[in-house]
């Protein structure tokens, strides 16, 4: 089965899922805790992400949907960007550069 | 027929608006200095009751993770255990969130509001600026809507409609033939009424140009609205883009071959996350 990456908010992470990007924590621009991607987050682990205020992890996660779906899935996000940047001109290298990271981003 | 409001009228009528949380101004005079700032922070936090009460409640979950039952209440203990950066960034959101829930405006505002201070924050990392200015000019930057909703909700709710009836038609456009005015100048006008720093005042007055002054703070308050909005994270329907300054861009640093989804998507959960522990 295809994976695929998902940030989501410290408080939807539970116990069993795997890291998608190395988790790193800093306090005044020091890095003092870190976890490597591909671990599987502990009960231990996210008590002591909570207690150093981590606020979000990246997660991988199996992706149950067909190429069919996963097509119709991009199709949406596409036609969303697609209004949400229709007053916009494209043409420009920053808009078009953004538009790009977006859509690159909804189909992670 | 625009309304004929003029700048004293706009700092006049902001006496509808609650009082802007003094505790915002003397924090951001603080962060220069280092030694100061621990027990300037206690300090100035414990004179508002409803802040220390709910920063604590924060810092607590914070800390605790909400997995066991230790119990901060000593401002001292909280920054000692999540930091005198998070205490900080707490304060400031706690007391912004405070001032917007007392001036009744909808979730769907701060939930804006926060996701700008979010991306603000990001981008500041990339850009080696204040995280804590960037959050501030984040949640304020729109702080003149908040102006014409209280003081003048039929004239917003015009604005509003114009907008949805016609897509085409910019947002300070708009507001320009209905109250004479736009939102960023009455932003400036707020902002300065209240002495926030220069620097705020102008990231509020310029966030919506189209050539916005080569100015980081102004740049990152910019770029992070612009995101917010791609991002669609009011995810209201109403998430618009029409122009992005690339001189904003790259004044912080943005590098558009870099694979950003790392950068969108902590912009994204951290969003959701304070939404939801800051109001």
């Amino acid at each position: 089965m295809r994976q695929r990456l998902h940030y989501i908010p410290i408080s939807e992470a539970v116990e069993g899922m795997v890291l998608g990007a190395p988790l790193a924590i800093a306090d005044h621009g020091v890095t003092n805790f870190t976890l490597p991607a591909g671990n599987p987050l502990t009960e231990g682990n996210l008590h002591q992400i909570a207690m150093r205020h981590g606020e979000f992890v990246c997660i991988l996660e199996d992706d149950p949907r067909s190429d069919a779906e996963r097509d119709a899935d991009l199709v949406r996000e596409k036609a969303r960007l697609d209004r949400i940047f229709a007053q916009a001109d494209r043409s420009q290298p920053a808009l078009a550069a953004l538009y790009a990271a977006v859509l690159a981003y909804r189909s992670l | 027929m625009p309304l004929h409001l003029s700048e004293s009228d706009v700092v006049r009528r902001s006496a509808l608006l609650p009082a802007f949380p003094t505790v915002v101004n003397d924090l951001l005079q603080t962060l220069d200095d280092d030694n100061a700032t621990i027990g300037a922070l206690i300090q100035l936090v414990g004179r508002d009751p409803v802040i220390t009460a709910r920063v604590l409640s924060i810092a607590n979950a914070a800390a605790m993770g909400g997995r066991n039952q230790r119990d901060l209440r000593d401002m001292q203990v909280a920054v000692s255990l999540i930091g005198l950066a998070k205490v900080r960034e707490i304060v400031l959101a706690v007391a912004l969130a405070e001032f917007s829930r007392e001036s009744r405006m909808g979730s769907h505002f701060w939930e804006h509001s926060v996701a700008v201070g979010v991306a603000a924050q990001e981008l500041a990392r990339i850009g080696h600026l204040s995280q804590d200015f960037s959050l501030v000019c984040g949640l304020l930057h729109d702080i003149g809507q908040l102006w014409m909703a209280r003081c003048h909700p039929l004239e917003f709710q015009l604005v509003r409609m114009s907008l949805e009836q016609d897509e085409g038609l910019d947002v300070i456009d708009a507001e320009r033939r209905v109250f004479g005015i736009d939102h960023c100048a009455i932003g400036r006008l707020l902002a300065t009424a209240w002495h926030l720093p220069a620097s705020v005042v102008a990231a509020i007055e310029h966030h919506h140009d189209v050539q916005p002054p080569a100015d980081k703070l102004v740049a990152v308050t910019h770029v992070a609205e612009v995101v917010v909005n791609a991002l669609d994270l009011a995810a209201h329907q109403k998430s618009r883009v029409t122009h992005l300054a690339g001189s904003a861009c790259e004044l912080i640093g943005l590098n558009w071959s870099d694979d950003l989804g790392y950068l969108f998507g902590r912009i994204e959960a951290r969003s959701h996350y304070l939404t939801r522990i800051f109001f």
